[in-house]
C-alpha cells in the first residue's frame, strides 16, 4: 500500500499513542494541580467579572475566551486575563482602578454579545419584566412608547459584580479633609459618565475638577446613587461615605478616589 | 487496515506514456516549460493575512466587521464558533446543566461553521485561516534546510495520533471541568495575542515552533491539533477538494515533498494509483502547494462531481 512509509502501521501507532496518552495525562495532572492550589481563589473569586456573570465554577469552563465582550464595551473596561493568572487565562475581568464599568452603555452589550451565556440576563429577567409592567401602567402605547431604557436601568441597578468596601485609615473624609483638583491627575486615561451631568457620552476623568470641603467624590460619581453609597453621619457631625445594599460593584468610586492607594475597593461577590 | 484502498493498483505507466517523454523533451525542460510559480500560495497567504488583519483592525478601530477572535467571532453581526472549543464546552455544559442557557447565537454560530467548512473541505481552515499554520510554514522551511544540511534528523509519527489527542482533550475537559485545550491552543493564543495584545503565553508558541524546527516537521499540525482533526472528520465527504489525473503525472514526487500530509498523496507514486483519477482525502488542507509544485498540472482544485458533469 505504500502507506507504511508514513508510519501508518500498528506498532508505530501504539508506541506513539502511548506517548500521546502520557502527554495528555501530564497535562491533566498539571491542570488538576493548578485547580487544587487555586481552589481558594476560585471560590473567593479573585476577579471582578463583567455584569451578569454566573458563578465562577461555571464561568471558568463556559467562557470560550473569544473576547467579544472586550470588543463591545464602549468604555473598554473589560480585559482578558494573562497566563500568570493560571487557569483563568483568557477570561474577562474588570480592573476598576484603571477603568470602571460606568454603566454608560445603552443596553449592557457585554451580556447581550456573550454567545455562551456566562454573562446572561437570566438573573435580571424578573426586574426587567417588572420595570416594563410599571412603565406600561403609566405610559400610553403611542409613538413615544419605549420602555427599553427604563428596563435596562432597572436591570443595571441590580447588577452584583461585587461590593465596595471603605478603608477608613486612608479615606480623606474620615480625616475630615477635602479635595481640590482632578482626582487622578492629568495623565489618567479612564472615562466616566457622571450621572448628574446629563451628558450621554462618557467623559475623561482628568477633565473634571472638584472643589470639595469634605471629600465626597465617590458619592457624587456613583452611577447608582442614594441606594448604593451616601454621606452619613459617623458621630459628632462628621460626614463619611457609607456603602449600602444597592452597591453593584461597578467600581466608579474606586476609579475616582483621589488617594494614592484607593481608599475604597471592590470585593468580588462570593459565589 | 482502514479499508480505504482495497482495489488493485493499475499497472505502472509505460515509458512512452510519461508526459515529458511523450512530448520528446527532458524532464528539466518540461518542468521549466510549464513553470510552477507560487500562484496559490500567494492567494492563500493573502487570504490568511487579510482575515487576521481584519480581526485586528476591527478591534483597533472599533469596526463591526469581524469582531472577537478565532475562538469565537462575529462576522457582520453573524456569530461563528470554534468547533473544538465549543465541543469541549458543550460536553461539560451538558453534564452540569449550563447547556440550557446557551444562546441562539451560539447554536447558529456553531452550525454555520460546520456547514461552511463542510462545503469548503474541512481542513481548509488550517491553511487558509490559521495563524499558527502560517508560522509553521516558515518553520517547516527552516526545518527542511536543516535536514538538507544534515544538522538534524527527521522524526515522524503516526498521523492517527491526532484522534488520540482529540478524544483525550475532550475527556480531559470533562474530567477537569475546564477548557484544557484552549489553554494550549496555538490558534486561540496567537489570535488573542494579535488582537488584544501579547502576553507571556507566547513563550509556549515559541517552544512549539522550536520543537517543530529542530525535531519533528509540523509536529503540532500533523500529530496533535484536535481542531484540525475535527475539520478532518467534517471534510470526509466535502465537495471541494484537490483532484489528481494520472495521465498528466510523471511521478516526480515534487508534490509529496511540499505537502503537509504526504500520506494523502499516496497515489502519485509509481504503480500505486488504482484509478485514472483520484480525489485527495480529508486530511488535505487544500493549501495548493502541490498544485503550484506539479510540473504537469496533474493536480488541481475541483468540486467533486461537478467537473464530471461538465
Amino acid at each position: 500500500m505504500g502507506k507504511n512509509d508514513y508510519n501508518l502501521n500498528r506498532r508505530q501507532f501504539l508506541k506513539s499513542g502511548a506517548i500521546a496518552v502520557g502527554a495528555l495525562a501530564a497535562v491533566g495532572a498539571g491542570v488538576g494541580y493548578l485547580q487544587k492550589v487555586t481552589a481558594e481563589s476560585r471560590i473567593n473569586q479573585k476577579f471582578l467579572r463583567p455584569p451578569g456573570a454566573i458563578d465562577e465554577s461555571t464561568f471558568i469552563y463556559g467562557c470560550i475566551k473569544c473576547g467579544l465582550c472586550v470588543q463591545i464595551c464602549p468604555v473598554q473596561a473589560i480585559k482578558l486575563a494573562g497566563i500568570k493568572d493560571g487557569l483563568a487565562y483568557g477570561t474577562p475581568y474588570i480592573d476598576v482602578r484603571e477603568q470602571a464599568c460606568d454603566f454608560s452603555c445603552d443596553s449592557m452589550q457585554c451580556v447581550e454579545t456573550c454567545p455562551t451565556a456566562v454573562l446572561n440576563f437570566v438573573q435580571f429577567k424578573d426586574v426587567g419584566e417588572k420595570a416594563i409592567e410599571e412603565y406600561d401602567a403609566t405610559h400610553k402605547r403611542d409613538e413615544n412608547y419605549n420602555p427599553f431604557p427604563v428596563q435596562i436601568l432597572a436591570m443595571k441597578s441590580i447588577v452584583k459584580m461585587g461590593v465596595a468596601k471603605l478603608k477608613p485609615e486612608s479615606c480623606l473624609a474620615f480625616q475630615g479633609k477635602g479635595f481640590k483638583g482632578s482626582p487622578r491627575g492629568s495623565s489618567f486615561k479612564g472615562v466616566n459618565r457622571s450621572p448628574y451631568s446629563g451628558d450621554l457620552k462618557a467623559t475623561p476623568v482628568h477633565d473634571k475638577v472638584y472643589d470639595e470641603k469634605i471629600c465626597d467624590i465617590c458619592v457624587k460619581e456613583c452611577p447608582i446613587g442614594d441606594t448604593a453609597i451616601v454621606m452619613a453621619d459617623a458621630g459628632s457631625g462628621k460626614m463619611v461615605p457609607k456603602v449600602l445594599d444597592g452597591c453593584t460593584g461597578c467600581g466608579v468610586c474606586v476609579m475616582v478616589c483621589p488617594t494614592e492607594e484607593p481608599s475604597i475597593i471592590v470585593e468580588p461577590v462570593k459565589s | 487496515m482502514f479499508g480505504k484502498n482495497n482495489k488493485t493498483p493499475l499497472p505502472a505507466k509505460k515509458k512512452e506514456d510519461i508526459p515529458y517523454i511523450k512530448e520528446g523533451i527532458s524532464f528539466k525542460d518540461w518542468k521549466a516549460k510549464n513553470g510552477s510559480g507560487h500562484k496559490w500560495r500567494t492567494i492563500r497567504w493573502s487570504v490568511l493575512i487579510g482575515i487576521n488583519l481584519l480581526f485586528i483592525l476591527s478591534f483597533m478601530f472599533d469596526l463591526s466587521l469581524l469582531e472577537g477572535s478565532l475562538s469565537g467571532s462575529r462576522l457582520f453581526g453573524f456569530y461563528l464558533m470554534d468547533p473544538f472549543n465549543s465541543l469541549q464546552m458543550l460536553i461539560i455544559s451538558a453534564y452540569t446543566g449550563h447547556i440550557k442557557f446557551l444562546t441562539m447565537n451560539f447554536v447558529i454560530g456553531f452550525l454555520t461553521i460546520f456547514i461552511f467548512y463542510f462545503l469548503m473541505g474541512g481542513r481548509t481552515f488550517c491553511s487558509w485561516i490559521c495563524p499558527y499554520h502560517f508560522l509553521a510554514e516558515w518553520g517547516e522551511k527552516l526545518h527542511n534546510y536543516l535536514v538538507k544540511k544534515k544538522k538534524i534528523k527527521e522524526h515522524t509519527y503516526n498521523i492517527y495520533l491526532r484522534y488520540v489527542f482529540w478524544a483525550g482533550f475532550l475527556i480531559l475537559a470533562f474530567v477537569t471541568q475546564q477548557l484544557v485545550f484552549e489553554d494550549v491552543n496555538p490558534i486561540g493564543i496567537l489570535s488573542r495575542a494579535m488582537i488584544y495584545g501579547p502576553g507571556l503565553i507566547l513563550l509556549w508558541i515559541l517552544a512549539l515552533i522550536t520543537f517543530e524546527i529542530v525535531y519533528s516537521k509540523r509536529f503540532w499540525c500533523r500529530y496533535v491539533c484536535p481542531v484540525g482533526a475535527t475539520w478532518s472528520l467534517v471534510g470526509k465527504a466535502s465537495p471541494f477538494g484537490v483532484k489528481f489525473e494520472l495521465d498528466k503525472c510523471a511521478h516526480c514526487l515534487d508534490c509529496q515533498k511540499v505537502c503537509l500530509v504526504p500520506h494523502e498523496l499516496w497515489f502519485v507514486e509509481k504503480g500505486k494509483a488504482t484509478d485514472k483519477r483520484h480525489d485527495v482525502g480529508s486530511d488535505c488542507t487544500r493549501c495548493g502547494l502541490c498544485i503550484d509544485a506539479c510540473p504537469g498540472n496533474a493536480l488541481g482544485y475541483t468540486i467533486k462531481g461537478w467537473d464530471r458533469i461538465l
